[in-house]
């Protein structure tokens, strides 16, 4: 028969972990530290360079088209780290936040991942389709070249077959992702509905 | 590059540690560590998952640190942090959790070694029945054994004291029925 009371089961519970495996997280905790910081200092020596670069290309040609293409690479650069702060936000505020409202923000970001996910299965293929056809039909190089290309017929079967399977793995991928972030949805909604459920079994009659 | 990790970890380092609010990472992981650790394992088994759970909470309170004001107890802070993260980080997972065993941590030198194995013994059990607990009832006895105040764990859940009355006294009657089957 088991004592239960919870102030002595807590006592039971904090028990101070041996010096080995203390000093195991402590390791831990300076290894995730130290490539959170690696990655970071990535981050941004990424995006000087980039920025380096395309400032470079566009001094070195100062040009319509170049200040055009500059601009929107620098206005790309700046909405991909801004976006990804604001991501990175989001899930701040979803940790430190109550387990309902980290449940709610999971929920909505599984359904986007979700969403994002058919769209790609869908748009793939008609994409590689469309940029081939974009490549015959606008840019009479390429078009000669393809043509060239596939008239060689070792050529010709070899990038069907490259094709093919491109296509197949990348539906096999997709279908995969889907799948398992479908059940995942599912798990996560199951969980809110649970924590609802106390709620309202909470609720005075 | 060292050296602009290094100054990069001054840049970087919670704004609170520079006034002296917040401790230094690593003395949060001395203090703390134990705490995201039992978190870790009430809510995985699997000792390579829970391996990489802990190491997930360890980031997520790195990257939190800043946001963190002194108006919650900086322990409340990690415990919520850990919470969730444990809480996202089992729903991720596309399978039931399994209940392998846990390691030991108990005291290699503890002075009465019989007292130490029937602790060892009632802390495994509780461990399991604790990781069987449907996650609303979970997450309140984790943060009472973890010696949170009703208050503070209301305030952590952002439910009202009698809600979390009722959940908590649901959680107790669960938790004693199954240790009770176990012993």
């Amino acid at each position: 028969m088991i004592d239960f009371d919870l102030d002595r089961l807590g006592d039971v519970w904090r028990q101070r972990p041996d010096p080995a495996e203390l000093e195991h997280l402590k390791r831990s905790a300076d290894a995730v530290r130290r490539r959170a910081r690696w990655a970071q200092l990535i981050d941004i020596v990424a995006a000087l360079v980039v920025a380096a670069v395309v400032l470079l290309l566009v001094l070195s040609n100062p040009k319509a088209d170049t200040l055009l293409v500059g601009g929107a690479a620098i206005l790309m650069l700046l909405g991909t780290q801004v976006r990804s702060r604001r991501l990175r936000q989001e899930e701040l505020r979803s940790l430190t936040g109550s387990t309902e409202q980290m449940l709610d923000q999971s929920i909505s970001r599984t359904q986007a991942t979700l969403k994002r996910s058919r769209l790609h299965l869908l748009g793939f293929a008609p994409a590689i389709a469309l940029g081939f056809l974009f490549a015959y039909v606008v840019d009479d190089r390429a078009a000669g070249g393809l043509r060239q290309l596939t008239s060689v017929p070792m050529a010709r079967i070899a990038m069907v077959v490259g094709v093919a399977l491109f296509v197949t793995a990348m539906t096999v991928y997709l279908i995969g992702t889907i799948r398992t972030t479908r059940r995942e949805l599912e798990r996560l909604i199951a969980l809110r509905e649970a924590y609802r459920g106390e709620q309202d079994s909470n609720m005075p009659e | 590059m060292a050296r602009a990790v290094e100054q990069l970890e001054a840049i970087t380092e919670p704004a609170g540690t520079l006034n002296g609010e917040t401790p230094p990472f690593e003395r949060i992981v001395a203090d703390h560590g134990p705490l995201i650790s039992r978190i870790a394992m009430s809510y995985e088994a699997d000792p390579a998952l829970r391996e990489d759970l802990t190491q997930q909470i360890f980031l997520a309170v790195w990257q939190a640190l800043p946001s963190f004001r002194a108006d919650a107890s900086l322990k409340t802070f990690i415990a919520r942090i850990a919470q969730n993260r444990a809480i996202s980080f089992v729903a991720r997972q596309v399978r039931l959790p399994p209940t392998a065993e846990m390691p030991e941590l108990i005291e290699s030198d503890d002075p009465d070694p019989e007292q130490s194995a029937i602790d060892a013994s009632e802390r495994r059990m509780l461990l399991e029945a604790t990781r069987r607990l449907p996650l609303p009832q979970r997450e309140v006895i984790i943060l009472v054994l973890e010696g949170f105040s009703y208050a503070e764990i209301a305030d952590m859940l952002d439910i009202a004291p009698n809600a979390l009355a009722l959940r908590l006294s649901r959680a107790k009657a669960a938790l004693k029925k199954m240790l009770e089957q176990a012993a």
